[in-house]
């Protein structure tokens, strides 16, 4: 009798460990690309951050309404205009238990400062110079003149905390196994196959509801909607927009969006003859039906762009240009003609030697949504107002090295700027200060107005966030007459899921993605 | 025997560093720039300088290949750009699994394409011949993404009985060998069936048969060793691509291997990962020819290595 009890015992210890085991609550998620490491020392790309977010937290973030959250600080203020001051939460450990304090936080801003190896996102925050220790649990984030983005940077994923005593010992292969406080810890990567992660028992903020996180790299784009379907993947991030009405009305998918800080443009160069006159970036504006491109081509894989940034971005007001520049191809060739250039009896316009109007776009290809598809639709739209369009179609790598060079031998190109801290100085001062020219920085239509310089460079410097937001609204309208760039349409970012997968909010910013909510329900 | 075979593999020192000096220089000639693309489009001039010149790009290209062939005579094949790991390393990562999938598909092409070819052969003009005349030329025509993705939706989606993609598990493999070794089985088999007509209509075959030999003896020992050497020529040609990385199987299958490596190295420029690539590429090119070259003196005996 007292065998069988034991045995009994056994048998349902058994079957309670068999229970855990089924009841072990996986997410798998698909998506194109690896990272090339999980170290926001050396990626700062995307599918980089959706990964090392989940492990390396910053001090403060963003969430999905765009509002700013305490992660690893409780408390934050201005305590003057160079100087953020943040509390520290106390009682954090890395998942390698180490403590988390103020050390912690100089260690890794100080890492990216490092002269001999700064961090790929040192660029990106301005004139921070670094942080100072005040106290075991508080910090003073600097910069070195007045920086009203100041608080947007220390939201960036990059900042993410690591472990100094990971980071010490495992030098570069911190990258292949990052070590950081966040709701789950690194398991394995199988570089180009899958990247598991598992829940963090101890997080701070409570175990997330998933027991296990796999990311998974599905390439081919019909393969990734295939493995959903098939219920292999729960998740499917950056999916198929043709594929989305179907999953939408089914009651087994769920797709979930949000309108992303991501802006796709059609940009003059400014320093080419031909485009210079504002008359003929008007004509062009009206000869694009943006709204057909983003109906017909993105299909519900963009949204129609109102600004040169987002709409979630700070900063943001809308230019209007439906109103200003309605597709009209009659009225784009009114306005060459104004411009000086007459109908050519071959449909083309011609300019005072009888020459045709001839644009040459060197188009982004590869790097965004439909960017090619975009491209042969811009030439044809321009085509039908009078305007013929030379275009040369290279891979990314090279499009890239010609975008960015000092000189730029083209009259269009296109491509997409994401406002990656969600405030418009990240955007606007690179972009639209005179002096802020590449190959340094990215004023690459060579836009240069005064008044425009002056505002931008009293919004970095004011701290007055009303001040600095109508500053930014004047750039925009500015731009709206000018047109160095023409909007066309504004990222979304998208997720198409299993219905069984609960918790999931998509962020407007696309390398933000939050797990820790995340549950899968039967 | 033994020393060509130290002569052939000593031949292949040369044309590996002559592999290696063209993958440089020709990188010279692309256009694109590793270090802003590994910086990404947000990154400062001085920035990407400064990458420029931790990573030795901005050094003249005779001091690189000088230097690239001393670190790979020291067996160190370098770090990649990209991913800040050992060449090897990845490379230990990944062949294993391109030599998986080669291996499935080839023995696919060998169990299937030469029994096609034979029973094709044997019957020419007949249904049977005709039938698999037309099954081999849609093999060979269809697009491996496109019968990548219909076999997902057979077998994976409705009849639920394969993974849709990547590795772990033997059933993993299935789709894409298949996949993979369809058009090479539609080669062998149309080259099996026109060789082995083709020696079924030699001299020898005649005597052989006349002398009274029986149809098996014909068929097995005159017919078919010497039907073999085009065979098993075509064969390592495509077993060396297979090898080489299948590229679009490995990429519809998310297969992890030397291909989609091979891919993610020209995109990011990354120069040291795309040498040992090439390198593996050319080394399996010269096994594979050396493996198909000594076969020869198995099905011929004429054939002498000296």
């Amino acid at each position: 009798m007292r065998h069988v009890r034991s045995v009994l015992a056994v048998l349902t210890v058994l079957a309670l460990l068999a229970g855990v085991g089924l009841a072990q609550k996986t997410l798998t998620i698909a998506r194109p690309t690896d990272p090339v490491s999980l170290d926001p020392h050396f990626e700062t790309t995307a599918p980089g951050s959706w990964v090392f977010s989940q492990i390396l937290e910053p001090l403060i973030t963003v969430n999905q309404d765009m509002e700013i959250e305490g992660r690893l600080a409780t408390d934050w203020e201005f305590i003057d205009d160079t100087r953020l001051r943040f509390t520290l939460r106390q009682g954090v450990t890395f998942s390698d238990g180490t403590p988390f304090d103020a050390e912690a936080v100089k260690y890794t801003w100080d890492r990216a400062w490092d002269e001999e190896r700064p961090g790929r996102w040192k660029s990106l925050a301005g004139p921070v110079e670094g942080v100072e220790i005040v106290d075991d649990y508080t910090v003073d984030l600097v910069a070195a003149q007045p920086y009203g983005p100041l608080l947007l940077t220390a939201t960036m994923p990059y900042t993410g905390i690591v472990s100094p005593t990971a980071a010490e010992e495992l030098g570069d292969d911190f990258g292949r196994q990052p070590v950081g406080t966040g709701p789950f810890t690194f398991v394995e990567w199988r570089a180009n196959d899958r990247i598991t992660l598992e829940a963090n028992d101890d997080y701070w903020g409570g175990r997330p509801n998933l027991d296990r996180v796999v990311f998974r790299t599905i390439p081919e784009e019909g393969a990734r909607m295939l493995s959903l379907r098939a219920g292999e993947v729960d998740m499917v991030l950056m999916p198929t927009p043709s594929d989305l009405p179907a999953l939408e009305s089914d009651p087994n998918f769920v797709v979930e969006g949000a309108p992303g800080v991501g802006v796709f443009y059609l940009a003059f160069n400014l320093d080419r003859d031909a485009v210079a006159d504002v008359r003929v970036r008007q004509a062009v504006a009206h000869a694009i039906d943006r709204e057909l491109i983003v109906e017909a081509i993105l299909e519900g894989g963009g949204v129609l762009a109102t600004s040169v940034i987002g709409e979630p971005v700070f900063g943001y007001k809308d230019m209007e240009l439906l109103e200003r520049y309605p597709y009209d191809p009659e009225r784009a060739r009114e306005l060459l003609e104004e411009a000086g250039y007459a109908r050519g009896s071959d449909g083309f316009m011609v300019d005072e030697n009888g020459d045709r109007l001839v644009l040459e776009l060197l188009p982004s290809n590869g790097r965004s949504l439909k960017d090619r598809e975009i491209a042969e639709t811009l030439q044809e739209f321009l085509r039908q107002a009078g305007i013929d369009v030379e275009m040369d179609i290279f891979e990314w790598a090279t499009t890239f090295e010609l975008m960015r060079g000092a000189t730029l031998d083209y009259d269009l190109n296109s491509f997409t700027w994401f406002t990656t801290t969600a405030d418009a100085d990240y955007t606007m001062y690179s972009n639209y200060v005179s002096t802020e020219l590449p190959p340094a920085s990215w004023n690459r239509w060579r836009y240069a107005n005064d008044d425009v310089d002056e505002w931008l460079k009293a919004a970095r410097a004011s701290l007055d966030m009303d001040e600095r937001e109508e500053l930014y609204h004047r750039v925009q309208d500015q731009l709206a007459h000018d047109l160095p760039a023409i909007p066309l349409y504004g990222s979304y970012e998208v997720a198409a899921l299993r219905a069984n997968v609960e918790g999931f909010v998509a962020h407007p910013i696309q390398y933000l993605l939050d797990l820790h909510p995340v549950d899968i329900v039967d | 025997m033994f020393s060509y075979l130290i002569r052939r593999i000593l031949i292949a020192v040369p044309l590996l560093l002559g592999v290696v000096f063209i993958v440089i220089a020709s990188f010279d000639l692309v256009p694109g720039d590793p270090a802003a693309l590994i910086l990404g489009e947000f990154a400062t001039e001085s920035a990407v300088a400064e990458l420029r010149a931790e990573l030795g790009l901005d050094r003249p290209l005779l001091v690189r290949y000088a230097d690239t062939v001393v670190n790979l005579l020291q067996g160190d094949l370098g770090r990649s750009l990209t991913e800040r790991r050992p060449v090897a390393v990845i490379l230990g990562e990944t062949f294993p699994l391109t030599a998986q999938l080669a291996g499935a598909a080839i023995a696919l092409v060998l169990l299937v394409g030469i029994p096609l070819g034979l029973i094709a052969a044997m019957r020419p003009g007949s249904w049977i011949d005709n039938v698999i005349r037309v099954v081999s030329l849609a093999g060979l025509s269809m697009p491996v993404f496109w019968t990548g993705l219909v076999f997902m939706v057979i077998f994976s989606v409705n009849l639920g009985i394969t993974p849709v993609s990547g590795t772990g598990t033997w059933r993993h493999l299935i789709l894409p060998s298949v996949t993979l070794a369809l058009p090479s089985i539609a080669v062998i088999a149309r080259m099996t069936r026109s060789t082995v007509l083709e020696v079924l209509r030699e001299d020898f075959i005649r005597t052989a048969r006349a002398k009274g030999i029986s149809e098996r003896s014909v068929l097995v020992k005159h017919m078919l060793r010497n039907a073999m050497i085009p065979i098993v020529t075509v064969l390592g040609l495509q077993l060396g691509q297979m090898l080489g990385g299948a590229v679009l199987t490995e990429t519809v299958f998310a297969w992890p291997g030397v291909g989609r490596l091979t891919v993610f190295a020209i995109f990011n420029r990354d120069y040291p990962l795309m040498q040992g690539v090439v390198m593996v590429l050319a080394m399996v090119y010269v096994g594979v020819n050396l493996l198909v070259d000594l076969s020869y003196g198995l099905f011929d005996p004429r054939v002498r290595y000296a």
